[in-house]
């Protein structure tokens, strides 16, 4: 009798975990908007980051949904400032998921870094019928510019954020011999090195970092 | 004996609704920390991804060409099915929801099934009158689109804490009965009377044809004697509602009045309703980009289609469910009241999830879907 009991707690388990395994089984991953984002950190004389500045361009699905409704003089182009009020619903409504712009300051993930957006647009390229979120995301206070790394991801996947394929990210006014490094988590290489000098270290560019989606950014100043 | 034996139980009990709450991606999704949890690539995970993109690009291109190129309609027809099939890996669509309901009742494949077809078919149709009276009628912004999609949401998860409320309700009457039974049993078997330890689950699921209520019936059925052991209700209709649970079974499909009946279909409603009420936010965007295209006519059949192909993930899903089910309760259909104590324990806990499920959605800890954030 144990011997048959045994067999049910064997079977009852597997048909369990047989199922559990075919809910879970496929993907979490979910999106239903591409981004294509460059961006600039921009750095005080000093040699400290004051800010980030954004431009994410939306995929032409999304350009389209986000535009509906709106009212432009001319069809299928919308000004600057035909689109100011979808802006500001924008920066109002990615107050709540931080931006999706993550900074670590001296290896530390700081969850309150930016203030509110300052500079912010929506332009619209008629040519491919694309909408490009600009907006720039000021520190609280500078941060010192020898290390400093910027993540871009959406937790829940809902928006996957890709690097441009060019340049993706640019130092504005950043002091001499300062590295750059991009982490795209759709590279097959999965570290590409954009460096504005030779002396970088790469070794140490790819340590202990989970998120799996995230775009990374590293900055090394001397 | 029977104090280990039952320690033993209630140990095994917990592991395996702990294993089934653990390995689901409702509650893994929520991370170590209780915070969200960045997806893992890589893997069937990261194809379905990357396939996922490909297509969805496509799709909007082959839109796009279908305003100068007719045949192009095919071809957004054939990338809408398959963009379908993978889409509905993701989460939401119902799956989670329809293959617990599912796992917690006694459902034939066939209804799985079917209910996987019909709730997605409403999905669909939930984007097509969204978009049409909203876009198209009103001109609607996305802001007031995205807000209509959050009424209807709250609404939906409402509908499905309810539908686990429901279940735990009668699924929790039917594991602490059997739970109280199985003392009784035990206690008859220490004084030598082990032949009436029969198991009642076998009989379980034939009360609904017998009298229409499962609920009513779970409780006629405890208040019965563990020794008086109706033969003839439980044999008559055994074999055949067994066979039919699995689809390579050949035998006769369901009977008409056990899918429209009260204890049929009017079970299964409830499920369709909170789970087919949510729009697919991927149709809604198709939708729009379509009829900014001036092809609207094109995305209704684009939805439908692709709608045909989240029916099918999610009816693959709903079947897996039932047969593991089906599984379980084989194995457990040895003459011991144990085995009966552990299906109930599980459908109790697939009770436990499908209500789970409905809060976290509710509460927002678990996204499905996000719309109207740009």
């Amino acid at each position: 009798m144990h011997h048959i009991r045994a067999r049910h707690w064997i079977g009852i388990l597997l048909s369990l975990l047989a199922y559990a395994g075919v809910t879970t089984g496929a993907a979490e991953a979910h999106p239903h908007v591409w981004v294509t984002m460059t961006t600039e950190l921009l750095y005080a004389p000093d040699g400290s980051v004051t800010g980030v500045r954004h431009a994410w361009t939306f995929d032409d699905m999304f350009s389209a949904y986000a535009t509906m409704g709106i009212p432009a003089a001319t069809k299928g182009h919308f000004t600057r400032e035909e689109l100011r009020p979808l802006a500001q619903v924008n920066v109002d409504s990615l107050k709540e998921y931080a931006y999706f712009t993550y900074a670590w300051i001296n290896g530390r993930r700081e969850k309150k870094a930016f203030n509110d957006p300052v500079d912010y647009w929506l332009d619209y390229d008629p040519g491919k019928t694309v909408l490009t979120l600009h907006f720039t995301l000021p520190f609280k206070a500078p941060v010192p510019g020898k290390q400093l790394r910027i993540e871009v991801y959406d937790p829940e996947f809902f928006i996957d954020f890709q690097f441009a394929d060019q340049n993706p990210v640019k130092l504005v006014g950043a002091p001499a011999l300062c590295a750059v490094w991009t982490d795209k988590p759709h590279d097959d290489n999965f570290l590409t090195a954009q460096s504005l000098n030779r002396s970088f270290i790469p070794s140490e560019a790819n340590v202990g970092m989970g998120m799996s989606f995230a775009n990374k950014i590293m900055v090394q100043c001397p | 004996m029977t104090g280990a034996a039952r320690i033993r139980l209630a140990v095994w009990a917990v592991l395996i609704i702990t294993i089934t709450l653990g390995a689901h991606p409702a509650w893994s999704q929520l991370g170590p920390f209780g915070g969200p949890r960045p997806p893992a690539i890589g893997g069937v995970a990261g194809w379905v991804l990357a396939e996922q993109a490909v297509f969805y690009r496509a799709l909007s291109g082959s839109i796009r060409l279908a305003k100068s190129d007719g045949s192009a309609l095919w071809t957004l027809m054939g990338i809408s099915f398959v963009y379908g099939i993978f889409h509905a890996a993701g989460p939401g669509h119902g799956k989670a929801v329809i293959s617990s309901y599912l796992f917690a009742n006694d459902e034939t494949w066939r209804r799985g099934v079917t209910l996987s077809f019909v709730s997605a078919v409403m999905q669909s149709l939930t984007a097509i009158l969204i978009v049409g009276v909203g876009a198209v009628l009103l001109g609607a912004t996305a802001k007031l689109m995205g807000d209509t999609v959050k009424d209807i949401e709250i609404v939906s998860y409402g509908l499905i804490v309810l539908l686990g409320a429901r279940l735990l309700w009668v699924k929790g009457y039917g594991f602490f009965g059997a739970l109280n039974k199985l003392g009784t049993d035990s206690a008859s078997r220490a004084a030598g009377l082990e032949r009436h330890a029969h198991n009642d689950t076998n009989c379980h699921h034939h009360h609904d044809r017998d009298h229409a209520h499962g609920f009513r019936c779970d409780k006629v059925h405890h208040a019965d004697d563990v020794s008086q052991h109706d033969d003839r209700h439980c044999h008559d209709h055994h074999d055949g509602e067994e066979l039919d649970v699995l689809p390579w079974g050949h035998a006769h499909g369901p009977e008409p009045e056990e899918l429209a009946g009260p204890g049929g279909w009017h079970r299964g409603l409830s499920a369709l309703v909170a789970v087919g009420l949510r729009p697919c936010s991927g149709a809604i965007i198709v939708l729009v980009f379509a009829l900014a295209q001036g092809l609207f006519w094109a995305g209704v059949a684009s939805t439908f289609v692709m709608g045909l192909g989240t029916a099918i993930t999610v009816g693959t899903i709903a079947t897996l469910a039932v047969s593991a089910k089906a599984l379980a309760k084989r194995v457990a259909h040895k003459p011991t009241g144990y085995g009966g104590l552990v299906v109930r324990g599980v459908e109790f806990g697939a009770a436990g999830l499908v209500f789970a499920f409905g809060i976290l959605l509710l509460t927002g800890y678990m996204a499905s879907e996000r719309m109207g954030l740009f």
